[in-house]
């Protein structure tokens, strides 16, 4: 009889957003069951709240018919889930046998001393299990490549804490996004022993390919809302990314003021011919003042640091990249004082000075000359307070005492105190509450509106294109193409992301 | 009750010990003469202090000011010796300074190195080189000009206002309108505008244009002048030159940094609030002289305020 775990009612609201919309998941072992949506779908909720690791608003949870409670990490633990996160939490300087043995008793051999062979042993005999080759047991943890890590992760999830109930069900959330195409199918056959062993396993990932070839059932989130769940035999991809991008995007997004004009002139303001960085290939493009570009490709595939090359973080070295005729800056300082602004994907660690208040965040990147004016700054910073609509107790309120979408308007009272030439995004509402969202969109399309040209990453699909004029596709940091947004379907400009490189040609068009 | 506590807390500390020395020394604590005489006391260790803020307001710091501050001294003895002129050894213990501040700066800001290992490792080197060059020996007497020594003992005439014979002591003088331009500095200038920026995020301050690592290198520059100044101040007042004669300050300099950092909003240093925890400090230490206390006792205790002033807001910050 395999292990029958039903979650239902799944819920959780931040104030009045709610997250996650009474959403069920049956997981049922020896069988792999795929977790599907875009970001901010509620795909982390979910496994945070069967984690124990966030207190639901609602939700029920069985295991073979018996109620489960969740209240706290340990709960999870003892209940046999095991959670395996994309960023991994080894410990570096511990050797190999130490981290996955960590939370089990030692043991020890004359009198105290840490019994070393026995730990090697039962480390090994660990892996061994798992059918994943051996590794050296006493290197550093360190020193492994991502998918060792992973395996070392696997290993001591496989074994378990001390008193805890033998694992039965794995959640992996994300375990190939830093990993090749050789080391996914390695840790592939890890989970197809878990599997044969009896555990369920609940795989989360954005990349289709992998949980067609891996997975047996998926369920599709969407705004929070289970909007799909299906055995993969009887699904196809095209279903699965209907259920993901649905069908109501058009009307969130303001619309251009003007008719859609495809000429915007001959004002370039930035662009890229046969540019390679670091991390970087193959850009080409031009981009002209009032246009949007937006940045499209799966999550890491090189959108930050297309972003950065104009900001003077990513140096080219083959090609020629330029901002308004001249070569691209070579440090932010120089790249602000050229009229450009940046608007990074992390405000809290690259944004804003949290503890200081929306003056001091706003003026930042426009202090010019000896001393600075404090009156001026105010008067600046309440004008940019009511365009914005910035919901603050004064121009000094720490920025940390503010919502989400309060402090990234504050990183656009930063852009808007001296209004760009070009402008960066980095998702720019990302973690952002609805109404925000629809006042952020309609501060980009006024700023276009007045000749900005506007570079635009943004892992929320239907924001790129509702926003952007154009979407470059970015595969591995290299550009597979660009296409006019104008009747492109969110299926289709997904579907770029996932194609191999020569199917995607087709649907680019040339005109650069 | 707890947030007036929290940012108040150490001014009211404050008070609290000049009432309490005021009781205790009901005769000499609160007269104009001892009043005059601490405020010539805390000069020296004013100036460091109010130039530490400077760095310390990005959340950097540095331990080889008490070097600089000696290194600065025996340069400028060292060349009167020589004979040269006063501004010669002036200029000279200046510039040394401003260059041991600018390669610390170097060291944090363009190589990187956290300012802990950079400044600890200066330290020990500008310590080194005041100790080479004086050959470890105390430069005092004949080799000291007179004006240089006089500059200490005298002052402006305070008969104008009511205290006859008096005078505002010229090293109190210098330690005001040191106070005065790292204020201007700090709070009314770009240049302290973006040194707060980094201090409340290196990282948004950088990708939103700032020249961090200029900025790094000059405020560690305006340091390593602070301390020299104070370091000549020191050998005028006690007329004489040894290599080790600035190594209190730093530990004191800091202290009185962290008690002023006790009073911010966010807990970030304000250099009239540094000026608070020199007054503490100088106090206690002036207060407890005349009360004969042990002087080993002074520093058990000055310590204790200090963690406790510290302990004290962090416990109100969490509330």
């Amino acid at each position: 009889m395999p292990d029958i775990i039903k979650f239902s009612g799944l819920t959780k609201r931040y104030g009045t957003a709610c997250v996650l919309d009474d959403a069920s998941l049956l997981l049922v072992g020896g069988r792999v069951h795929a977790l599907m949506g875009e970001n901010g779908a509620g795909k982390s909720t979910l496994i945070k709240l069967i984690a124990g690791a966030l207190r639901p608003d609602q939700m029920t949870a069985r295991k073979n018919g018996q109620d489960l409670v969740l209240r706290s990490q340990a709960d999870a633990m003892a209940a046999g889930f095991r959670f395996i996160h994309q960023e991994m939490n080894i410990v570096p300087q511990l050797s190999v046998a130490e981290n996955i043995l960590l939370g089990q008793p030692v043991p020890t051999r004359w009198g105290g001393l840490v019994d070393w062979p026995e730990m090697a042993r039962r480390a090994a005999n660990a892996l061994h299990q798992l059918g994943a080759p051996a590794l050296n047991m006493r290197r550093a943890a360190g020193s492994l490549s991502p998918v060792e890590r992973m395996l070392v992760k696997l290993a001591a999830a496989f074994v378990g804490h001390e008193g805890a109930q033998s694992p039965c069900l794995y959640v992996l959330d994300e375990p190939t996004a830093a990993l090749s195409q050789t080391e996914a199918d390695a840790l592939f056959s890890v989970i197809a022993r878990l599997k044969s062993q009896g555990a369920a396993i609940l795989y989360v990932s954005h990349r289709l390919n992998e949980v067609m070839q891996i997975c047996d059932d998926v369920t599709v989130l969407r705004n929070g809302r289970a909007v799909m769940t299906a055995p993969l035999a009887n699904t196809s991809k095209d279903e699965i990314i209907l259920a993901m991008t649905g069908r109501a995007v058009a009307d969130a997004f303001p619309p251009r003021p003007k008719p859609v004009v495809w000429d915007f002139g001959d004002d370039v303001i930035c662009s890229a011919q046969y540019v390679a960085t670091k991390s970087l290939s193959d850009l080409n493009f031009t981009l002209r003042a009032g246009e949007i570009l937006g940045i499209g490709g799966l999550a890491g595939a090189g959108q930050t640091a297309l972003l950065r090359l104009f900001l003077g973080l990513e140096p080219p070295y083959k090609g020629m990249a330029k901002l308004m005729r001249s070569a691209v800056p070579q440090s932010p300082s120089a790249a602000w004082a050229r009229g450009v602004a940046y608007v990074p994907q992390e405000r809290r660690t690259e944004g804003l000075m949290m503890a200081m208040g929306t003056r001091p965040n706003a003026m930042l990147a426009h202090y010019k000359g000896m001393f600075a004016r404090l009156r001026n700054e105010r008067v600046q910073t309440e004008d940019l307070t009511a365009r914005l609509g910035i919901l603050a107790a004064g121009p000094e309120q720490p920025v940390w005492q503010l919502s989400g979408g309060n402090q990234q308007k504050v990183v656009f009272a930063r852009v808007l105190a001296q209004p760009p030439r070009l402008l960066l995004l980095d998702d720019p509402t990302r973690g952002v509450d609805v109404g925000a969202k629809y006042e952020i969109y309609n501060l980009i399309r006024e700023l276009s509106a007045k000749g900005c040209a506007i570079l635009l990453a943004s892992s929320d699909l239907p924001e790129l294109l509702g926003l952007s004029d154009r979407i470059l596709v970015l595969q591995s940091g290299r550009q597979t193409g660009i296409l006019k947004t104008d009747g492109l379907e969110p299926s289709d400009l997904l579907r770029t992301f996932y194609a191999a490189p020569p199917a995607a040609k087709s649907l680019i068009s040339e005109t650069i | 009750m707890i947030p007036v506590l929290r940012h108040l807390g150490t001014l009211i500390g404050l008070v609290v010990i000049v009432l309490f020395f005021a009781a205790q020394l009901p005769d000499t604590f609160l007269t104009a003469r001892n009043l005059i005489n601490i405020s010539q006391q805390i000069a020296m260790l004013s100036v460091v202090a109010f130039t530490m803020t400077v760095v310390m307001v990005m959340n950097d710091f540095d331990l080889s000011v008490g070097s600089t501050a000696s290194l600065a001294g025996i340069v400028a003895a060292v060349l009167f010796a020589m004979g040269f002129p006063i501004w010669v050894g002036v200029g000279a213990a200046l510039a040394a300074g401003i260059l041991g501040g600018l390669i610390n700066g170097a060291l944090v800001a363009y190589l990187g190195i956290l300012p802990f290992v950079a400044t600890l490792g200066t330290l020990t080197i500008f310590s080194g080189l005041a100790f080479f060059i004086s050959g470890g020996e105390t430069i005092f007497g004949r080799d000291i000009p007179k004006p240089f020594a006089e500059f200490a003992r005298s002052g402006l005439p305070l008969d104008g206002v009511g205290l006859a014979g008096a005078q505002l002591p010229y090293l109190t003088i210098v330690a005001i309108v040191t106070l005065a331009l790292v204020w201007v500095t700090l709070e009314h200038t770009v240049f302290g505008r973006k040194l707060y920026a980094i201090g409340g995020n290196i990282e948004a301050a950088r990708l939103a244009g700032i020249d961090v690592a200029r900025a790094r290198f000059a405020a560690f520059g305006i340091t390593g002048f602070g301390a020299a100044v104070a370091g000549l101040m020191y050998a005028s007042r006690v007329a004489s030159a040894n290599p080790t004669q600035g190594a209190g300050l730093m530990l004191d300099a800091i202290a009185a940094v962290f008690l002023g950092m006790t009073m911010g909003k966010q807990g970030e240093p304000r250099v009239l609030a540094t000026l608070v925890g020199v007054l503490i400090l100088g106090i206690l230490d002036n207060g407890l002289t005349q009360m004969q206390v042990d002087s080993y006792v002074r520093e058990m205790l000055v310590g204790s305020i200090v963690i406790a002033a510290v302990a004290i807001s962090s416990l109100g910050r969490r509330a």
